[in-house]
């Protein structure tokens, strides 16, 4: 019934490319096609983690995502802790428009934000950075400054937003908590340590399990448009080299076979961190 | 009860470090429409920070004469309001059979479907398969591979699962077909969560921008992300060449063209967000719920 489109989609679009994922295996040539090309079992992975490019490039992708995951963390959980102390309403409700809005853009819009703020010639950092120090300096051509922009950026974008879910959770602790321990004399400070967070805790875990699971993830749009041919040693990853050197350069076995490995690795890292979390007693299935 | 002083300062923390968080969002798109709108000889010397100074709107010109943006943003519309209509209705198709105890294979379909959000072919797989069904530079190529977000699809199921069964019992009785349900119950019942999914399908399409570089290579296809971006990538370069010469008599910047496209391209987001804030909240909070 009006069930069969949708299972035709997800068999041409889903389950076809990962028929067509046998490339891998395989040396492509356009004449052959993905049927007949000649087989070459494991060449390409063996190819992959000889090249020190490579090598390279899985190393950056891992130390990007972590580095956004570790120095991103804390943030949405501190809005929402003091989202939560806010009692009056017209506040709460302009704080909460204002930051989860830059979730809705894209990065074509942030990364035309930072190239204009940090431009050296006549941007506002640099022009505050040059009567402060004299010097110009390129912020967006140094590896120490290029990351800390691409993690803050990413910070900028989405802690607003992520901090929707530890709203709700907070608003599921018992106010009769609060009501006792402010009885017994605890201050709000106090009421933050020993009610709040303790009982968001398992909130928490949980979201850092699942942001460990998606390590492999780092969105090729932020990475594709802050990135520039001086930082390229740092922030080439995967996503954008297979786009640049499978697309661009058709290499299509080997990147697939790269993309093939980040999948795998991928679903690995999921389906441990839902083991982990369901210990928690809240696994995502 | 008056609060302590300690309970004072706490608050005013509270509130500072809020009202901060706040302005550090607003401020650089403040910034941004003020480069836009000033004058280059302030942009130029970077007086510029908060308000436009000498404010003309030569850059705006520039922007709809000098460049194709008008037809981008034709095509970014289009590309969004076909893409949600296409999207919903195939989610809608998707999530209403697998909350049917009575449909057979349900546990399967959800398990094949699920699985496709967690391993995928990749990159140049989807790219070949696209290439093979000739749907390169066709609007057909960014509407097809995405067109069901299995999170989405999840968090509507979730939602029609929640809708008693009573209701469905009753309106049976009354001689009410599967068709009729769907559309004259489920559906409108489902307003919200259907909000909801609309407004990030059309953030998704209209922000779409690494399909539109894979599949798209006719320019004149292109929608406002990529067209944007591109000039922001060739301005970097621009500025580098103009460090070197002097392009004095120019009346405007590269950048303060680009700030231009930026505000242009935020502008549609401003005005819908408003009227959609209640709803993905609630939105949200339901995908939150375990699937």
């Amino acid at each position: 019934m009006m069930f069969a489109p949708v299972i035709i989609f997800f068999i041409i679009f889903k389950y076809v490319p990962m028929y067509g994922a046998i490339i891998a295996f395989k040396k492509y040539n356009f004449t052959d096609g993905i049927l007949h090309s000649p087989w070459v079992g494991l060449d390409n992975f063996k190819l992959l983690f000889s090249t020190p490019t490579t090598i390279q490039i899985i190393r950056n992708t891992l130390a990007l995502s972590l580095l956004s995951i570790v120095a991103g963390f804390p943030f949405p959980i501190l809005l929402a802790v003091l989202l939560n102390e806010v009692r009056r309403m017209w506040f709460k409700k302009i704080v909460q428009t204002l930051v989860y809005l830059p979730h809705f853009f894209s990065w074509v819009i942030v990364s035309g934000i930072v190239v204009t703020i940090f431009s050296q010639q006549n941007g506002v950092v640099s022009g505050l950075w040059e009567s402060l120090t004299g010097r110009s300096y390129p912020f967006l051509y140094r590896e120490g400054s290029w990351l800390a922009i691409f993690v803050g950026s990413g910070i900028w974008k989405e802690a607003g937003f992520s901090a929707i879910i530890y709203l709700a959770a907070l608003t599921s602790i018992e106010p009769s908590l609060y009501e006792a321990s402010s009885m017994d004399g605890a201050s709000r400070w106090k009421q933050l340590w020993h009610v709040t967070l303790p009982g968001i805790r398992t909130t928490i875990a949980l979201m850092f399990i699942l942001s460990m699971g998606r390590v492999m993830e780092v969105g090729f749009d932020q990475v594709y448009m802050l990135q520039n041919s001086t930082v390229s040693d740092i922030s080439e990853v995967i996503s954008t080299y297979i786009y640049k050197i499978g697309l661009m350069g058709a290499q299509f076995s080997l990147t697939t076979a790269i993309g093939l490995f980040e999948s795998l690795v991928g679903l690995i890292l999921v389906l441990g961190a839902n083991a982990i979390a369901r210990k928690y007693g809240n696994g995502l299935w | 009860m008056k609060p302590s002083l300690g309970e004072r300062i706490y608050l005013i923390g509270v509130y500072m470090v809020l009202t901060v968080a706040a302005l550090m969002c607003l401020l650089p798109l403040v910034h941004i429409v003020s480069v836009s709108t000033s004058s280059l000889q302030a942009v130029a010397s970077g007086r510029v920070t908060l308000f436009p100074i000498d404010a003309s709107l030569e850059a705006y010109r520039q922007l709809i004469d000098g460049t194709p943006i008008v037809r981008a943003m034709w095509n970014s519309a289009y590309i969004t309001v076909a893409g949600i209509l296409f999207s919903m209705t195939f989610t809608v198709l998707a999530a209403y059979p697998l909350t049917r105890s009575y449909f057979i294979g349900r546990r399967m379909y959800t398990f094949a479907i699920v699985f496709t959000m967690l391993f995928g072919g990749g990159l140049i797989p989807t790219y070949m398969t696209i290439r093979s069904l000739e749907l390169i530079n066709t609007y057909w190529s960014l509407w097809l591979p995405g067109l069901v977000s299995v999170f989405n699809m999840l968090v509507l199921r979730t939602s029609i699962e929640n809708i008693p069964s009573e209701i469905d019992e009753a309106s049976r009785i009354d001689g009410c077909g599967e068709w009729r349900y769907l559309l004259r119950i489920v559906l409108p019942l489902s307003m919200p969560v259907l909000a909801t999914l609309a407004l990030f399908y059309g953030v998704g399409y209209w922000n779409s921008f690494f399909n539109v570089l894979m599949f798209i290579n006719d320019p004149a296809k292109f929608n406002m992300a990529v067209l944007v971006q591109q000039m922001i990538q060739s301005q970097t370069m621009l500025s580098q060449l103009n460090a070197l010469g002097s392009s004095e008599q120019l009346q405007l910047s590269p950048e303060m063209v680009n700030a231009a496209a930026v505000v242009v391209m935020v502008l549609p987001m401003l005005v819908v967000y408003p009227l959609l804030q209640k709803y993905f909240v609630k939105g949200v909070m339901i995908g939150a719920v375990k699937g």
